[in-house]
């Protein structure tokens, strides 16, 4: 059994990292801490009713949690099959208690493909995000195809920025890497400023690894050696997360020098980007 | 830890890294899968439920097939009576091939 219990700022703000101590607490309590595994995860996207918990293999999505409750937990669902009815998700329409979050209104119609391991991997675990197929894109970019290739792609793909002029991705990597120069960087604006907002924040905490890798490939395609990543320093929890994954990345060879050999051209200079982190002051 | 020198390697290690979220993949997506309840009150695990949803967890590993298991509560009746043998039959002859496996369902039941 899994338990995932939210670890994004808002639900860390209500408590999750004492949610997540009482479990493992009460769970070696009870001797059942090889059969349950607690995880920590990025945000859900659903703040507004965190904490959240999450318990698979049967999907139940519990909201609002409070510290006090995992005892409930544990003896009621983990132990006893039963789940805790008061814990789950009133639809405020039909007033009935959900207890799988695909069948909640808010998460039904959702498709999620930047933020596919958000809420669902362990954000500073890399085995996790690697089993998901991580650092896969990379290593395609890096062994089997061109420079041009990966802008060409990244043009037909129609990915473009969020920005208010949505500037197509492929044509601003296209005019970075025809200007030459002996030092480029990558850099990635973190900074969220538009209020209220906060998506960036949520990719950086709950899956920081999408970014590193998609800086490496971006800098692949450019010719880029260095990367910034610049985040405002009220959001301790995602520079954390991302100074782990960084390091994990390092670690395993997947950033930095010398990392997957380059295809084309064979005797290329293999120096990859290894994205720093500068918070803002 | 060891570098990851090429793709293969990221592939291959990703395959054995992905039983660790096993679990979580698939419970993503329980519908589409066998889902066996294995009734553990109180009762239940006083008669053995425990060894023998372990058991039953082990055998479907080695058979490969994609099940999730739960536990429920108690299911009324403390009979059943799956032990062990009875388990690998339930994998191997219900859900395998869709036969029914006697003297398990309590009579006068079709279902659970
Ligand atoms: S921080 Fe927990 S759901 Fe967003």
């Amino acid at each position: 059994m899994h338990v995932l219990v939210c670890g994004g700022t808002g639900c860390q703000a209500s408590a999750s990292a004492q949610i997540i101590e009482n479990f493992q607490r009460i769970l070696a309590e009870k001797g059942l801490q090889n059969e349950v595994q607690v995880v920590r995860t990025g945000c859900f996207g659903f703040c507004e009713k965190g904490p959240i918990v999450k318990i698979m293999p049967d999907n139940t999505f519990y909201t609002q949690v409070k510290p006090e409750d995992v005892e409930k937990i544990i003896n009621e669902h983990i132990i006893k099959g039963r789940k805790v009815t008061d814990l789950l998700y009133l639809d405020p329409e039909n007033k009935e208690h959900v207890s799988d979050s695909k069948h909640m209104g808010f998460y039904r119609k959702q498709l999620r493909i930047a933020l596919r391991n958000c809420g669902f991997i362990n954000p500073e675990n890399i085995d996790e995000c690697i089993s998901r197929g991580g650092y896969e894109a990379l290593g395609k970019c890096l062994s089997e195809m061109t420079p041009q290739q990966v802008i060409d792609e990244v043009t037909k793909s129609g990915l473009r920025g969020r920005g208010g002029a949505g500037f197509p991705t492929g044509v601003k990597w296209g005019l970075c890497a025809k200007n030459k120069c002996d030092e480029m960087y990558v850099i990635c604006n973190a900074d969220e400023g538009d209020p209220g907002a906060f998506m960036d924040r949520s990719i950086m905490e709950g899956d920081p690894h999408s970014i590193v890798e998609a800086m490496a490939i971006c800098g692949y395609a450019i010719g880029a050696t260095h990367g910034l990543v610049y985040i405002r320093a009220e959001y301790p929890l995602a520079i954390h997360r991302l100074q782990v994954a960084i390091a994990q990345a390092r670690e395993y060879g997947l950033l930095g020098k010398d990392i997957i050999p380059a295809g084309y051209p064979p005797s290329a200079s293999r120096h990859r980007p290894g994205p720093r982190i500068r918070p803002a002051r | 830890m060891a570098k990851v020198k090429s793709l293969a390697e990221l592939k291959a290690m990703r395959e054995k890294l992905q039983s660790t979220l096993d679990l979580r993949e698939k419970s993503n997506d329980p519908d589409s899968l066998v889902q066996i309840k294995v009734a553990m009150a109180t009762c239940g695990i006083a008669a053995g439920a425990k060894q023998v949803m372990e058991h039953m967890m082990e055998k479907a590993d080695e058979l490969k097939l994609g099940i999730v298991f739960t536990q429920t509560g108690c299911m009324g009746y403390v009979f059943g009576h799956v032990d062990n043998n009875r388990a690998d039959e339930i994998l191997t002859k219900y859900v395998m091939n869709n036969e029914m496996v006697e003297g398990v369902i309590p009579v006068n039941y079709e279902t659970i």
